[in-house]
């Protein structure tokens, strides 16, 4: 296989005594679709906020196309093309959905009306289009979550982390975000995507990586996973699904 | 549709060139001056506080920086007035990006707490200086035009507008700030970097500022620490931005225009009730805030407007990443 594009290597982040995420170490390689699951409160949000540079790890290191990033902040994390989406969606309220993807945009295409007609492809790619003059307050909740997944594809990004960009769908809008994970995917970007909907998870991902209370439990094919008596036990004692 | 709104831009403009040819009062020309010097000062506040959401309460001292350089470079050091009042200008600019650098990264409240302490302590350093003058101030060579500062003051605040209007409308830099106020965090994950984009800001807020500093302190020929490093810089051009519209450039000329014809009123002929000039202009903010939360200006029907919560009832928060443990179950 080729090189890993990231590599998360004996990393941990502590909130004062809390681990949150603990001695985690696992790569995704180009073109990979990876799940991470795991109960609530297992670290998988911590997780991403560490990978995308909101934090920096307590230990250990994290390298992106083999070049160490740890610690760098988000936007310039964005510009060596890892885009991410917020579990707790983050429009720009008083903005126009067009103006939402257009902020994006500027990344790769400084220029206003480069960026204009940029942010018009994602908006049709990710059918937002005949809302893009809608304030971004105005859009549903799946609009605002496909608006979280546009802005971050505006960025042009090689890998992208997904996080919770399912749940609190209805059946349709789950499929239809689904399609548009599997096509990203097709365009050559790379995914980490955390999701708690099983049915979802098990569908897309090629790996799971699962964490329970910070650390990772296990990791493997999706059918595998599932049936790891470890996984098992972490979901029921739970009470998670 | 911005270019039309442009031209109408210009057109005003280029009819407030014509008010000398009108007015051959020396007094009205003054009062017309003070009313373009607090166009400039509101529309300057305005960049910081409508369009990334912090309010500086020290805008006084950018003023007064200004002023200051110019008169001491015009009085000890025998500069001509333009290089003196340009220097004031770049002055302003280098105390922004030394203020800034801490308290750009404060939220808001702090912020204008900040930056209110930090005018306080420049106008306590003025007043202990000798080359300030102190107390007593200082009186500038006297240079008795009305048209000539007229037309100064005009070109400097028309200037400062219209690059403001591309810059912050036209350009990207208008949307970034945009995106910085709404979401800090957030807007990071864009690949803008917020505490760039506000020093920015601060400093294109900050540069005319000083100019118009610079001119004033020429034009009145004498200054000293409560005229220029006062609140009242600070307190008027918020108030005058709040009651016009924030976050947006006509909403703060609009506003100027407004509370200053206003206050030249009421001076003109309610000049014994300094109290009730006070109380009527508090009652108006504290009115315009309930009732016109977008300012005059967001009572007209416009393409465009924002229609989110206003930077003051959100406040620009640099607030973490989510980190909630219990929400969203499939
Ligand atoms: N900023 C923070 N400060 C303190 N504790 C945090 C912070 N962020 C997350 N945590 C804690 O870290 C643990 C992991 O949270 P999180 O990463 O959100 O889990 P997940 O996304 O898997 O549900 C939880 O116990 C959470 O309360
Ligand atoms: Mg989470």
């Amino acid at each position: 296989m080729a090189e890993p594009i990231l590599v998360v290597d004996n990393l941990t982040k502590n909130f004062g005594g809390l681990a949150a995420v603990s001695e985690v170490s696992f790569q995704v390689h180009p073109k990979e679709i990876v799940g991470l699951i795991g109960p609530n409160g297992a670290g998988k949000t911590t997780l991403f906020n560490v990978i995308s540079g909101y934090f920096a790890p307590s230990r250990g290191k994290i390298l992106f196309q083999g070049k160490n990033i740890s610690g760098k902040p988000p936007y310039v994390l964005a510009g060596r093309g890892i885009g991410r989406t917020f579990q707790v969606v983050k429009p720009f309220p008083g903005l126009s959905v067009l103006e939402n993807v257009v902020i994006a945009s500027f990344l790769r295409h400084p220029k206003r009306a480069r960026a204009e007609e940029h942010a018009w492809k994602v908006l049709e790619f990710t059918e937002l289009a005949d809302k893009a003059h809608q304030s971004a307050a105005s859009l549903t909740l799946a609009g605002r979550k496909r608006l979280e997944i546009g802005k971050a594809l505006a960025l042009d990004p090689t890998f992208l982390l997904l996080d919770e960009v399912v749940a609190g769908l209805n059946p349709t809008e789950v499929d239809h975000t689904i399609d548009l994970i599997l096509k990203l995917r097709d365009r050559g970007i790379t995914i980490l995507i955390v999701e708690h909907i099983m049915r979802v998870i098990m569908r897309i991902s090629d790996r799971l990586v699962v964490l329970n209370f910070g650390q990772k439990i296990a990791e493997g094919p999706p059918g595998e996973v599932a049936r790891d008596p470890g996984v098992v036990e972490a979901y029921l004692g739970g009470g998670e699904a | 549709m911005k270019d039309r709104r442009l031209l109408g831009y210009l057109f005003v403009f280029a009819a407030t060139l014509l008010v000398p040819a009108v007015v051959h009062d020396t007094f009205l020309l003054r009062v017309f001056t003070e009313a373009v010097m607090w166009i400039g000062l509101a529309v300057t506040f305005d960049v910081l506080a409508g369009y990334t959401g912090y309010l500086n309460f020290g805008h006084s001292a950018f003023f007064g920086i200004g002023a200051y350089t110019t008169a001491i470079l015009m009085v000890r050091a025998g500069w001509h007035f333009a290089p003196a009042a340009v220097l004031g200008g770049a002055a302003a600019g280098i105390g922004a990006l030394i203020a800034g650098f801490p308290t750009l990264r404060l939220r808001g409240a702090y912020f204008a707490i900040a930056t209110w302490a930090l005018a306080r302590a420049i106008q306590q350093l003025v007043l202990i200086m000798d080359v300030t003058g102190g107390p007593d101030g200082m009186r500038l060579p006297a240079f008795l035009s009305p048209r000539f500062f007229y037309y100064v003051m005009l070109g400097l605040v028309g200037i400062t507008f219209f690059a403001y209007w591309f810059l912050l409308e036209r350009a990207p830099f208008g949307l970034k700030l945009k995106a910085v106020r709404e979401d800090e965090q957030g807007a990071k994950a864009l690949g803008l970097n917020p505490t760039k984009l506000k020093m920015q800001a601060f400093i294109l807020s900050a540069v005319p500022t000083g100019i118009i500093g610079g001119v004033f302190a020429y034009w009145v020929t004498f200054i000293d620490p409560a005229s220029t490093l006062g609140d009242l810089v600070s307190d008027q051009a918020l108030v005058m931005v709040v009651f016009g519209g924030m976050g947006t450039l006509v909403g703060p000329v609009v506003g100027a225009i407004l509370i200053f014809a206003f206050k030249t009123a009421f001076w003109a002929y309610l000049s014994d009730y300094e109290v009730l000039y006070i109380i009527i202009l508090g009652a108006v903010i504290a009115g315009s805030v309930v009732f016109l939360p977008n300012g005059v200006l967001g009572v007209l029907p416009q393409r465009g407007r924002r229609n989110g919560p206003s930077p003051e009832e959100k406040g620009p928060g640099a607030v973490l990443p989510e980190t909630e443990g219990g929400n969203s179950h499939g």
